[in-house]
């Protein structure tokens, strides 16, 4: 049966992911061309697009990095193409030097960029507000909040870019892009062929004397796309209490369920912003003359907020304007949360607090994977270096380094930091420094950084983790792989030519699972000096499970000879290994078989799995 | 919105284990009765072994569930159970596992696990609804490991805190599950349903 996602009719209703209901909607918007990069939480839209495509109607990829990303999403919208480019909120960091002029170029094919923001830091390194961006940049900003608009709002925000030229912020949260709910679905048709760039230089080339006129016509597109905020059915207000209520996005959802738990939507004037970006001022307007006092209920910065302010105090409305001062600016929202300040501005008594104590039990930290190959590469480089070397992270499963017994993790800025912020951190004090980038990251922003250090003449170690997938958001492929979920790579790119072509004359490739050749190999390398380049190279397990269809054929396991010394659990904390009497042992369940536990200790042995 | 009775129900376990296809088969089950069903998941880092949670509301906007907000809580692992308590209102209906699956600190022996009968103590200071089964051990019985979160949604189903029963499940799994894996789950499900009887 086909993937109901591309079916051309409507009509159906499906339980979907709110990333899943974006596929649906830029379907359904009548999407030609869709470019990512993979990250929580937007993973699984460029994911679910890559696993439709055989069958679908566009043109997907998973580009090197979010700039290359939105640089062939420009293209193919100049082109005339229907565009969606996908990345996390940092992602849209590395595209801003392409997304700042693309605004003032326009999308004449239409193009919407899903920022997937993080507030809580579910899985990012920071939580900021991407809606800043949009004001900064010149992009109009839907705020879906449910699975039903991630949907219609991809749909439409196609639409509506389409329309005005003009790129649009698709900027949803952890969870709307993680939420399941109904979707009903509306025709997708298909969306016929592309209608081709058409050349117009003052339009499109931004040398400064026509990067002036640009500025103004994009002001221009800006205010029209002001008055379709006006106009929009995705902003409402509802009630008519005194306390007005503003609100965008997923704190949507937390204020509808506060004030029905709380039997108080008779007492608020509710103000919700689907399209939030640019404000509709008059409809602003109208909503504070209405009420007597605002709260704006958004997560992260007081974007709303301060744009209410403004407004206010242009139009000389002397009226208290609380958000910030009463919600917090970090982390994440609850019901519970949001009611209990609307309970505050209503003089309520709050929502009795719950008293079941928080149980103090021993973590559970995600951990690197039985058989992962980068416990191998951690566990022989702390043998050769210790706590000599700084270790520099990245970004990926193997920051997972940082916990002990491993600790090979000392600091960590970005996507391809690794090697240059430790090349930054060797010439600054000469300190030995090893870094440590996955075979993605190298191709997202590695690369430049290599190049830096052997310019610049940096004395690291950079160490390059190649498990074959970009393994922590889900196996999506990379210039280097040589196998996908849907098929072969036809032009696998060979990471040690390419750190040869940029300079670098020493490179080791090793196995981590042997752990000789990779100590010999750490062991040579730590005595040369300038930039020195180890791969070890070897699959993610569970990749190589589904995709290469392999399963180590053997498992460890425990000799009675154990004499409880424990170095194997102490120094590898392999998930499948644990105490059990005065022993170790091995969980033949959890075990995938990489025997780097036999090379450390004599008392673990192989034996054929399920034996 | 609100002529739905709201029931929020807060899931969790240990990343690898299946909550996420439980809590997608149960949303299902939700939606399959007509009701106005949400549902979320967090995970990510905690797909490498951490704590995964997820949640379905029924007759809720949000997708999330507050301390003190879960009308009930299912623990596919108990310590898991134990450590998600402060998100179960007083009162609230608990269906946990009995059976640990050891965190790294505790499996390196650097750390000790709760007894279970630590954990029911803990959950009863909190409600004196609560059921616990093997939930591993039955999936093994009903034919795969996984199915055992079938059948700890089979006993929440019996429980009778939710609008619909056990064969609103059944239903959810022949139309929702690959026919290969259906009749492990249909097993699983007694099974279930069974354990809270018992």
């Amino acid at each position: 049966m086909a993937n109901p996602l591309l079916n051309e009719k409507g009509g159906d209703t499906h339980l979907l992911l709110g990333n899943e209901a974006i596929v649906r909607g830029a379907l359904e918007g009548g999407l030609q061309v869709a470019t990512c990069y993979p990250g929580t939480p937007s993973s699984e839209v460029p994911d679910t697009l890559y696993k439709l495509s055989p069958g679908g109607k566009y043109y997907f990829e998973y580009s090197v990095n979010e700039k290359v990303a939105l640089e062939v999403a420009a293209g193919a919208t100049l082109a005339g193409a229907a565009t969606l480019c996908t990345m996390k909120h940092v992602g849209v960091n590395v595209a801003a030097d392409p997304l700042f002029t693309l605004c003032y170029v326009g999308a004449p094919g239409g193009l919407v960029l899903l920022s997937a923001d993080d507030p809580g830091c579910h899985s990012s390194q920071n939580e900021q507000d991407n809606r800043i961006y949009a004001r900064s940049a010149g992009m109009p900003v839907f705020e879906p909040s449910t699975a039903q608009e991630a949907k219609d709002m991809a749909r439409d925000g196609l639409k509506l870019s389409r329309k005005h030229g003009q790129p649009l912020l698709l900027r949803t949260t952890t969870r709307v892009n993680h939420l399941r709910g109904p979707v009903e679905f509306g025709p997708a048709p298909d969306p016929g062929k592309v209608e081709g760039f058409k050349r117009n230089p003052s339009k499109y080339v931004p040398i400064p004397a026509f990067a002036r006129p640009m500025h103004l016509a994009l002001m221009e597109r800006m205010e029209a796309l002001r008055e379709e905020a006006e106009n929009s059915e995705y902003n409402t207000v509802t009630g008519s209490g005194k306390l007005g209520i503003a609100c965008s996005g997923i704190s949507r959802a937390y204020v509808a369920d506060a004030l029905d738990n709380a039997g108080l939507a008779d007492k608020v004037t509710l103000f919700e912003l689907g399209f939030s970006y640019p404000l509709p001022e008059k409809k602003c307007l109208d909503f504070i003359k209405s009420v007597d006092k605002v709260l704006v209920v958004e997560e992260l910065e007081p974007v709303l907020e301060n744009d209410l302010r403004v407004l206010a105090q242009k139009n000389k409305l002397d009226i208290e304007i609380l958000g910030k001062d009463v919600l917090p600016r970090h982390g994440e929202f609850t019901v519970t949360l949001v009611e209990n300040a609307i309970r505050e501005q209503l003089g309520e008594a709050p929502v009795a607090a719950c008293d079941c104590p928080l149980p103090e039990l021993p973590m559970r930290p995600p951990n690197l994977c039985a058989g992962c190959p980068h416990r191998g590469t951690y566990f022989a480089a702390r043998k050769v270096f210790g706590d000599d070397a700084v270790y520099s992270s990245d970004i990926g499963c193997y920051t997972l380094g940082i916990l002990p017994p491993l600790q090979t993790a000392d600091f960590l800025i970005c996507m391809g930091s690794s090697i240059s912020a430790g090349g930054g951190v060797a010439q600054a004090s000469g300190q030995t420094v090893v870094a440590f980038i996955g075979d993605s990251t190298y191709f997202h922003s590695g690369l430049t950084g290599v190049a830096n250090a052997v310019f610049n003449s940096h004395d690291v170690l950079l160490v390059i983790l190649d498990n074959r997938t970009t393994a922590m958001t889900g196996h999506q492929p990379n210039p280097g792989v040589d196998k996908t979920v849907i098929g072969e790579n036809d032009h696998p790119l060979d990471i040690e030519a390419s750190v040869r072509g940029l300079g670098v004359t020493e490179v080791r490739t090793v196995n981590p699972f042997n752990q000789k050749k990779t100590l010999a190999a750490f062991e040579e390398l730590k005595a040369l000096k300038g930039v020195r380049v180890l791969i070890a190279k070897e699959p993610c397990p569970l990749y190589s499970r589904r995709v290469y269809k392999k399963v180590a054929p053997q498992v460890a396991y425990v000799a009675d000879s154990c004499a409880g010394r424990f170095d194997c659990l102490d120094k590898l904390a392999c998930p499948a290994m644990f105490k059990e009497g005065g022993k170790a042992a091995v969980n033949p369940i959890l075990c995938n078989g990489c025997m780097l536990c036999l090379q450390v200790c004599g008392h673990i042995k192989a034996k054929k799995r399920g034996s | 919105m609100s002529d739905v009775k709201k029931v929020r129900i807060f899931m969790t376990g240990v990343g690898g284990q299946g909550t996420l296809t439980a809590t997608t088969l149960l949303a299902q089950t939700v939606l399959a009765q007509g009701l106005p069903v949400t549902s979320g998941e967090i995970h990510g880092m905690a797909q490498r072994g951490g704590v995964v949670e997820s949640t379905v509301l029924i007759g809720c906007k949000s997708p999330k569930i507050g301390l003190g907000e879960a009308d009930i809580l299912i623990g596919f692992e108990p310590m898991e159970t134990m450590r998600a308590l402060p998100y179960l209102k007083q009162g609230g209906l608990v269906v946990s596992s009995i059976e640990f699956m050891p965190p790294l600190a505790v499996a390196m022996g650097k750390q000790e696990c709760p007894a279970i009968d630590d954990i029911k103590k803990a959950v009863s200071a909190c409600t004196d609804k609560a059921y616990y089964m093997a939930n591993q051990t039955i999936g093994l019985e009903a034919g795969a490991v996984q199915s055992g979160n079938v059948a700890m949604l089979g006993a929440v189903c019996a429980a009778g805190d939710l609008p619909f029963g056990p064969e609103a499940l059944e239903a959810a799994i022949k139309a929702n599950l690959p026919e290969k894996i259906q009749a492990v789950n249909l097993k699983a499900l007694e099974l279930g349903v069974a354990a809270l009887n018992a």
